[in-house]
């Protein structure tokens, strides 16, 4: 037992919440207490889905539990009649888990004409990524089916999945790879893939999957049973990106040697990958090199959050954008040994493996860095500290679900990092600037800085005499009552001033020569709060 | 009670989507002040807080879970002592309410026994049964009050004075005390009050003004408890709502006011709401509990309520509202599936719901607005009379404002399992 504020993983049910919901056809239907629905909440909000979540709580009473109840059967019919899907999946909650029921038989007594299967996770034991992934695992060895090679150079893209951090804009950044490689994408699962897509995975040449916390245990299936290899290392960063490329190429022609075809795949010109087709493929060699980055050799980041992104951040800001590590976590223990294996030699101590954001707002004070790189957490604690903070790791929050395109793999993926980078922290000159003078870069400081010292010009502290007395003049020498005073100050400050005006309008209007509480409240009443 | 009986009231399966009991810890932890909520939960429980009130932990939140493992499941009862002392040098609550949830009562843990040992004399720890298999969102709100209860001083017979039941922020709170005052009916205070040792007395001659429609079981037993006397009213909301209230209260105190100039002041006020409400086909999915006395106002307001949904309706205490809504069709816990396929076939105006199901009903063209802001906005009383009538327009208003999202173009891409062709 442990006293927990904020966790960075979710559960077992939300995990597979996140699968069923990238899917196509699919609906999950969950035996569990009211409560336990929230899990769609988080896709319609954060992702704002225009359409309904791919799950439904059969919801489980106190009563149905004293009487012996059990709806699952009648919800099951109810989403088979409304949704029609391909394939139901009926899984329990933490609480339900406890019951011991036998879900199979109830499931075999409900005569569905739908394919309807049961899994079951310990929620107590397994969390959101490991559901996730034995999920998807489970899927893919029930659907995928033995299946003629495409004719042209393929991949399927493994591990992108609702709720992913930014993997709708990694989806289209390896789409835009892919396409300048001239490599067909076979499938992109979870995300967007339905049943049929499942089943021809294994028409693909080969699997690509960048993330530690989804995909791999699919590729490896894929692997041993189809005896498809995977590419596994992550594209983040230009050199990354370029050697990512490079094995991607190698492996697709050592199929084709292998398939006897003789579609080989070569390096196009890097401009390729550009946008408009004719620039470098990524800004960030240039930017690295140009003088006003030189201050980045002196600046320090800390790097928290799942595997896949910590162990790719740090990469990228040392290598790349030429910065010094001043530490590294993830939340993700089971991942950590990996994680540790990846950083070795980029941390001055030992990876941090903690799921407590307490210990990590504790390591950002100590270390005071220039930059934090970590979730949504991070950029909260850094904000009490005022440390600069950019979030690169999930868990999600709805500031993560953009509409723009911001990838985090692929060229495109190390521009948008390096842009992220240089506009969150404190700047070359700027900083130069703000460390010499103080706050003289601070323009609402030195506003009030002027009018204490009176050092603006004579014209503009003479209007802004005249406007203070215009002001005056406007509330008509409207007294405020202490009890007036008091009920205004409880007025959230970013409308106080607001209400203050509206008031003593109202009050002058009315005939009213001082405001007291009552006045503020007839004024509320006749303005409509 | 004749009347009442007309109102039908139809009961359903509650395969519907809403939050468990848990979801008022989001506004009671910020009401009472020196109040810590701690939860005897799972990841689960822990998840959702952080998820579906969309809360981000302040520098020193004043709830948090005692997280269940799976070690945890074979102990005899909870550990807790270790994590009360933690609380307890961390944040110094003068009260802490420990919250029940689903896993630890389908494990039977006796919440009871449990809070006698952990409580000092200095430090009340209240058992609050809030979990998702009996409680829906604002309904252990009703729980942490009668847990409350027992430390409300009795009030002395010869007081005669209002107790404002339910948790309002202070603006609302010093209105409310104004119009008593005004009225000339002694107040001795709101339960829960800002802080645990300010709780008002009361007692035989307590009269008992409930405020929100979500808190029925903590008035019946103060009303057996102490032999108060509940007011069985509108409650406080909308012109017609606010007038009835206090109309009602002031007869409590043998006072006699004519409110209706000042409801007609009100109606006019929010003249241009009306008007634009008139007619509108309005319907209720059911979430919060808020929807009778919302169905009410809008009726009134000249809407057509084409269903009122609501996940508990308590006849006895929601009379005066069902009364008002004859010829409403209301539903108790009703089926999400259903209500869809209504709202497909009849397509209603505006459609109330919860925030699941906002942005998927949007989706299929309905024009939204999230009960849940029902809860958490100041819409009591005569000054809470435009945010409500002006919170009910603005989803109206705005769809006619936007360029119409007639090709489905607009929601491609959006959402991965999503049919290409819807």
């Amino acid at each position: 037992m442990r006293l927990a504020y904020w966790i960075y993983e979710g559960t077992a049910h939300h995990g597979i919440g996140r699968i069923a919901n990238s899917l196509r056809d699919v609906q999950a239907v969950f035996h569990a207490p009211l409560g336990d629905d929230y899990i769609n909440v988080v896709h319609t909000m954060l992702e704002r889905t225009p359409d309904f979540p791919r799950s439904t709580t059969s919801v489980l009473t106190g009563r149905d539990l004293a009487q012996g109840n059990n709806r699952l059967p009648e919800t099951l019919r109810q989403v088979e009649a409304r949704f029609k899907p391909e394939l139901i999946v009926v899984s329990a909650s933490c609480s339900t888990t406890l019951l011991q029921e036998d879900l199979q038989t109830v499931i075999g007594n409900t005569g569905l004409k739908t394919d309807t299967m049961l899994f079951e996770q310990n929620p107590f034991r397994v969390q959101e990524n490991e559901a996730a992934e034995n999920f998807f695992t489970h899927l893919v060895k029930r659907f995928a089916r033995k299946q003629e090679k495409t004719p042209k150079p393929s991949i399927n893209f493994i591990g992108p999945a609702s709720l992913g951090f930014h993997v709708r804009s990694d989806v289209i950044a390896m789409r835009r790879m892919m396409a300048a490689l001239g490599v067909e994408i076979n499938v992109i699962a979870p995300y967007g893939a339905s049943m049929g897509d499942l089943k021809r995975l294994p028409a693909a040449w080969l699997n690509v999957a960048p993330y530690r916390e989804l995909g791999l245990e699919t590729a490896a299936y894929l692997e041993n049973d189809f005896g498809m290899p995977s590419l596994q290392s992550i594209p983040v960063g230009v050199q990354s990106t370029l050697s990512w490329l490079e094995q991607l190429i190698d492996m697709l022609n050592t199929e084709a040697e292998k398939l006897g075809s003789n579609e080989k795949v070569i390096m196009p010109e890097l401009t390729e990958f550009s946008l408009d087709g004719q620039s470098a493929p990524s800004g960030v060699p240039w930017f690295t090199h140009s003088a006003d980055m030189e201050s980045f050799s002196m600046k320090k980041a800390f790097v928290f959050g799942d595997a896949t992104r910590t162990v790719a951040l740090v990469k990228f800001l040392h290598d790349e954008l030429g910065m010094q590590i001043s530490g590294a976590g993830t939340y993700l223990e089971k991942h950590a040994d990996w994680v540790r294996s990846q950083l070795q030699g980029y941390l001055p101590d030992e990876l941090i493996v903690t799921e407590s954001f307490q210990k990590i707002a504790e390591c950002i004070e100590d270390q005071m860095p220039d930059i934090v790189c970590g979730t949504q957490m991070e950029r909260h604690s850094c904000r009490k500290l005022d440390v600069p903070c950019l979030v690169t790791s999930a868990p999600t929050h709805i500031e993560n679900h953009l509409l723009g395109y911001y990838p985090l793999i692929g060229f495109d993926g190390a521009d948008v990092i390096a842009d992220r980078v240089y506009t969150t922290a404190k700047l070359g000159l700027e900083k130069h600037l703000i460390d010499f003078f103080g706050d003289a870069g601070l323009e609402y400081k030195e506003k009030q800085g002027e009018q204490a010292n009176g050092t603006g010009s004579s014209a503009e502290t003479h209007a802004k005499g005249n406007q203070e007395n215009a002001s005056s003049d406007e509330s008509g020498g409207m007294v405020w009552t202490p009890d007036g005073e008091e009920m205004l100050k409880k007025v959230p400050f970013f409308v106080r001033n607001k209400v203050k005006r509206n008031t003593e309008k109202y009050a002058l209007e009315k005939g009213y020569t001082e405001i007291t509480a009552e006045v503020l409240r007839e004024t509320k009443e006749a303005l409509g709060a | 009670m004749n009347s009442n009986q007309a109102v039908e009231i139809i009961r359903e399966d509650n395969i519907n989507h809403s939050f468990c009991g848990l979801a008022s810890v989001g506004w009671l932890y910020q009401k009472i002040k020196d109040s810590f909520f701690l939860i005897l939960g799972t990841h689960t429980c822990a998840h959702f807080i952080q998820n579906a009130l969309g809360m981000m932990i302040f520098a020193r939140p004043r709830f948090g879970v005692a997280l269940m493992e799976e070690s945890d499941l074979s102990k005899e009862s909870p550990q807790l002592k270790p994590l009360i002392e933690e609380i307890k040098s961390d944040h110094h609550p003068s009260v802490i309410f420990l919250m029940s949830s689903c896993t630890p009562e389908v494990m039977k843990v006796d919440f009871e026994a449990l809070c006698r040992t952990l409580s000092t004399p200095e430090l009340p720890v209240l058992p609050v049964p809030a979990s998702g298999l009996d409680f829906s969102f604002s309904q252990s709100e009703d729980s942490v009050l009668q847990a409350l209860l027992p430390f409300s001083a009795v009030a002395d017979d010869s007081e005669k004075k209002v107790v404002f039941l339910g948790s309002v922020n202070d603006t609302i709170a010093d209105d409310f005390m104004a119009e008593a005052e005004k009225i000339g009916i002694p107040v001795a205070g709101f339960l829960p009050s800002n802080h645990f040792n300010d709780l008002p007395a009361i007692g035989k001659n307590t009269v008992v003004a409930p405020l929100q429609p979500y808190l029925s079981k903590v008035a019946l037993k103060i009303s057996r408890q102490r032999g108060a006397n509940i007011l069985k009213t509108l409650f406080p909301i909308g012109p017609d709502g606010t007038r009835r209230f206090w109309e009602d209260l002031a007869k409590e105190f043998d006072i006699q006011i004519d409110l209706s100039e000042r409801e007609q002041m009100a109606w006019e006020r929010i003249k241009t709401h009306t008007d634009r409400l008139s007619g509108k086909r309005v319907m209720l999915t059911a979430d919060t509990l808020m929807e009778l006395p919302l169905a009410r106002f809008l009726k009134h307001a000249g809407a057509d309520v084409v269903e009122c949904s609501s996940s508990y309706i308590n006849k006895k205490f929601h009379a005066p509202e069902l009364e008002q809504l004859q010829g409403v069709k209301i539903v108790e816990k009703p089926n999400f599936s259903r209500q869809v396929q209504d709202l497909a076939d009849n397509q209603p105006d505006l459609v109330i719901t919860s925030l699941m199901s906002a942005n998927p009903l949007a989706g299929r063209g309905h024009v939204v607005k999230w009960s849940m802001e029902f809860v958490l906005m100041p819409i009591l009383g005569w000054s809470g009379v435009g945010s409500l009538a002006e919170m009910l327009t603005r989803p109206l208003n705005r769809k006619q404002h936007l360029h119409p999202l007639t090709d489905p173009v607009w929601k491609k891409g959006i959402m991965p399992s999503m049919d290409q062709n819807i």
